[in-house]
């Protein structure tokens, strides 16, 4: 690196084709030396995420379940998320592989690494990441003014809705993600820190596991203000099972709120629009208490 | 030639008081005739004069040597034993069962020759399941596979030959073909060492018995001075008539 | 045992495997034709060829070749240590206890060596468990010997979800195969090809001796054979088989019990033949039973361990009702 560094020193300018650095979420740095023409995505979210940093035309294939934005879901598959076809992948000549921790296999995406394929892992923790995993995605494909646009508009949006509800008084908040086994989110998952940017407190936040398995006696005894899950019409079951405990201060309040199916889920953009939505609804839960 | 000696030797029979110590010399030339109730610890006894069980006390002398000091493969060349039970887990012809006689004398990285199945299907000729070698052991009759496991032994051509009713399962003919071939074998300097159930086959073919009793007692010696009417009443608990058929005697239950 | 010409029947084998290998490598979800696949064999063909069936599928249809190798050869050594026709490293549960040793060591953060040495670390506690529970007084029964290793399989199938559970997310999808047999995690297939052909050539010598034991220890014993160390040698060369097979492509069942069980059919009970048919076929059946598992839903991708269970409960089953 420091050879390099006195060698551009002595050269003058760099040369035509800067290369596009960024640092992956494990930690290692990805350089190419041109935006990359093909790419292929891994998981859902990253579909989407690349879609975002302006290069929904350069992606060529992505893994099964990959709905949004709806051309995306056109386009060929290579295998779900965590048995890729790398067969599939490696003749699609891609120029960009982006791969998601939670998702993929480690070992399995050495095998492509070791063929000389780059590939971009992404685990968005915050929404900070979010913001962080356009830019960079869009600055690997060639429209970096683009996603720092993006990225920024997401990032203000974040922080209006937390200048917003700062001093919204708090309220006790379930999020049921499943019901068959119940199941929840602890604080580390992004939808706790749209629950608590909106002035939520996140009952079960401080449980060690990001996707915890909690009994209803747990919940009974947490005796949350809000109940919330996320789905269509079909999933509303899921919360009036809850009237079977009148008891319940959120059953008292009629705190039990369906939010739209597909905004919180991933951690991607939409999760802007997801927030506001939930802040909303956590506003109209203080009115009925 | 081999001559196997006890000295003091208690078998270990598990739950059982010591019995009395066996000290015996199983001379080349000699047939042995174990006699007792049944669970008097009969096969034990065969399987701890052939180590493959532990003596309470007393030692085992091959040639003068103690058992455990010579090699387990030298053993089975002067050694070997027909069992009353066999497993047969796995499917094996009768000559593939006949030929692991051979084991002990081959080594690691020998293939069995041509002299080799020529001593097996020798063996099998002998017992009379020669036109049974193709078949699975698994399929034969009782009978049949006792004179395949006698002919193992023969394969195997130990100088000491140790036998856990070898007659059983076998109709009259086998029978007493059997008891000659060991009675040959004798002749030829071999010790042969058997457990029988059948009171008038010891007293036909072996010219030396040992007789247990529960209680743990023994006794043993010439056929002709073991083999009393009196004595092998008490062993068997049960009234016996004797007569002398053809210079041999001969009990039948009174 | 005489056998007419030993050479005969492994040269069938040899070749089976190889045609396995070719079709295995010339099938996948990209369409390469039988010829291409030929020609990049013998060096030429297009770049993305290849890398695709030099670089992707040839590793993967060694490891898995290995795989089915080792656990048939282990399956053959356990079925004579036991005497008993339905041992299995995956019915016995070596293969849970392998996968606990494995998870657990990856769970702690170690790996490569460190993962396939606790491995066999697990595999190893797994038959010590199943063979002295199940070893009453006298020798090991077959209903006694399965129930004993059905319910310890259970029981590492339970410690294996329970650490799955504990493991974070960002960890899980490396891990998850255990559970069901896949090659596709199959890092490189050289240590379990090098293992196999050692343990092939440390076991010929054996050969005779295994075929005594068969017929029981005491009669074993009774020939010469030292039974105790024996017995030993067996089991640990079984665990390593197992725990090497198991850290390349995680429980991957019933190939230990299929294949000597057909082999034996045709070829006898002749370990010396045996134990380097059973490399050869298990090896040739699982690189077949993978080239299925790649393309039976393509582009979706079965784990492996999917179709040696449907080839192998039916197996088993039969086996079990012919055995009453």
């Amino acid at each position: 690196m420091v050879y390099r560094f006195l060698l551009l020193l002595f050269l003058g300018t760099p040369s035509a084709s800067a290369e596009l650095c960024v640092v992956d979420a494990i930690n290692r740095t990805l350089c190419l030396s041109d935006p990359a023409q093909r790419a292929v995505s891994l998981s859902p979210g990253a579909t989407e995420l690349l879609f975002s940093a302006g290069a929904g035309d350069r992606v060529v294939a992505v893994s099964a379940w990959s709905d949004y934005p709806v051309e995306a879901a056109e386009l060929p598959q290579v295998g779900d998320s965590n048995r890729l076809d790398l067969e599939a992948i490696v003749s699609l000549a891609p120029d960009l592989v982006v791969a998601w921790v939670d998702g993929n296999s480690r070992s399995q995406l050495e095998r492509l690494s070791d063929l000389g394929i780059s590939v971009f892992w992404l685990a968005p923790r915050t929404f900070d990441d979010i913001a962080a995993a356009v830019s960079d995605l869009a600055l690997l494909t060639g429209s970096p003014d683009l996603g720092n646009e993006r990225a920024e508009a997401f990032r203000a949006e974040i922080v209006k809705l937390k200048a917003q509800y700062a001093d919204a008084r708090p309220v006790k908040v379930f999020y049921q993600i499943w019901d068959q086994p119940l199941m929840t989110v602890n604080r580390d998952e992004l939808i706790s820190k749209a629950i608590t940017l909106c002035g939520g407190v996140n009952v079960f936040g401080g449980l060690p596991r990001l996707v915890p398995r909690i009994s209803r006696e747990a919940v009974l005894e947490a005796n949350p203000e809000v109940i919330i899950t996320a789905g269509s019409s079909d999933d509303r079951q899921w919360l009036e099972a809850w009237r079977e405990f009148p008891g319940l201060a959120a059953v008292a309040a009629g705190n039990l709120f369906l939010e739209p199916p597909d905004l919180l889920a991933r951690p991607t953009l939409r999760m802007a629009d997801g927030a506001r939505h939930l802040c909303q609804t956590l506003e109209q839960a203080r009115a009925n208490l | 030639m081999t001559r196997l000696t006890t000295e003091a030797l208690i078998i270990d029979i598990p739950g059982c008081a010591s019995g009395v110590p066996l000290s015996l010399a199983i001379e080349p030339g000699q047939v042995w005739g174990v006699l007792g109730p049944n669970g008097v610890g009969k096969t034990t006894l065969l399987h701890t004069l052939a180590g493959l069980r532990e003596p309470r006390s007393g030692q085992l002398l091959l040639d003068g040597t103690p058992l455990g000091d010579i090699r387990r493969k030298t053993v089975s060349q002067r050694m070997g034993l027909v069992f009353q039970d066999r497993q047969d887990g796995f499917p094996a012809t009768a000559l593939e069962t006949a030929l692991i006689g051979r084991h002990p004398w081959l080594s690691p990285w020998q293939m069995e020759s041509g002299e080799n199945l020529a001593i097996a299907e020798r063996a099998l000729e002998t017992l009379d399941v020669i036109h049974l070698k193709d078949r699975l052991v698994n399929t034969l009759s009782g009978g049949e596979r006792q004179r395949v496991a006698i002919a193992t032994l023969m394969t195997q051509s130990p100088e000491i030959w140790l036998l856990d009713e070898p007659t059983n399962h076998l109709d009259l003919q086998h029978q007493t073909a059997v008891m000659k071939l060991l009675r040959q074998q004798a002749a030829c300097d071999r010790a042969v060492f058997m457990c029988l159930h059948d009171l008038n086959l010891a007293a036909r073919w072996c010219d030396q018995i040992l007789l247990l009793y529960p209680d743990g007692q023994a006794c043993w010696g010439p056929a002709r001075d073991i083999l009393v009417t009196s004595a092998l009443e008490s062993l068997f608990g049960q009234r016996l008539l004797s007569a002398e058929l053809d210079g041999f005697p001969v009990f039948v239950p009174g | 045992m005489p056998i007419s010409s030993p050479y005969k029947p492994l040269l069938i084998l040899l070749l089976a495997g190889f045609l396995a290998a070719l079709i295995s490598v010339s099938i996948g979800s990209t369409a390469i034709g039988f010829e291409d696949t030929l020609r990049v064999i013998t060096g030429s063909g297009t770049e993305l060829q290849q890398t695709l069936i030099l670089e992707l599928r040839l590793p993967r249809t060694l490891s898995a070749f290995a795989t089915g190798g080792l656990l048939a050869v282990a399956g053959a050594l356990m079925q004579v240590l036991l005497r008993n026709p339905l041992a299995d490293p995956y019915v016995l549960g070596l293969s849970g206890g392998a996968a606990v040793g494995a998870l657990l060591a990856m769970l702690a953060g170690a790996a490569g060596f460190l993962v396939s040495g606790s491995a066999f670390v697990g595999a190893m506690l797994a038959t010590l468990l199943v063979f002295g529970l199940a070893h009453g007084s006298g020798s090991w029964t077959p209903s006694r010997l399965l129930l004993t290793g059905v319910v310890v399989a259970a029981g590492w199938g339970a410690i294996i979800t329970l650490i799955l559970s504990m493991t974070p997310a960002s960890r899980l999808p490396g891990m998850l195969y255990w559970l069901m047999g896949d090659l596709s995690h199959a890092a490189t297939p050289w240590p379990g090809l090098i293992i196999l052909v050692l343990v092939c050539l440390m076991v010929f010598p054996l050969g005779r001796a295994l075929n005594v034991l068969a017929r029981g220890s005491l009669q074993a014993a009774a020939l010469g054979v030292s039974v105790r160390p024996l017995e030993w040698s067996i089991y640990l060369m079984a665990s390593l088989l197992t725990a090497t097979a198991v850290t390349m492509a995680g429980s991957v069942g019933f190939v230990g019990l299929v294949v000597p069980h057909m082999l034996r059919l045709v070829l006898g009970n002749d370990q010396r033949l045996i134990l380097p048919a059973c490399a050869l076929a298990g090896g040739t059946l699982l690189v077949l039973a993978d080239t299925l598992a790649r393309v039976v839903i393509a582009p979706e991708q079965l784990p492996v361990g999917v179709i040696t269970a449907l080839i192998g409960v039916p197996t088993f089953l039969y086996l079990l009702y012919r055995s009453r």
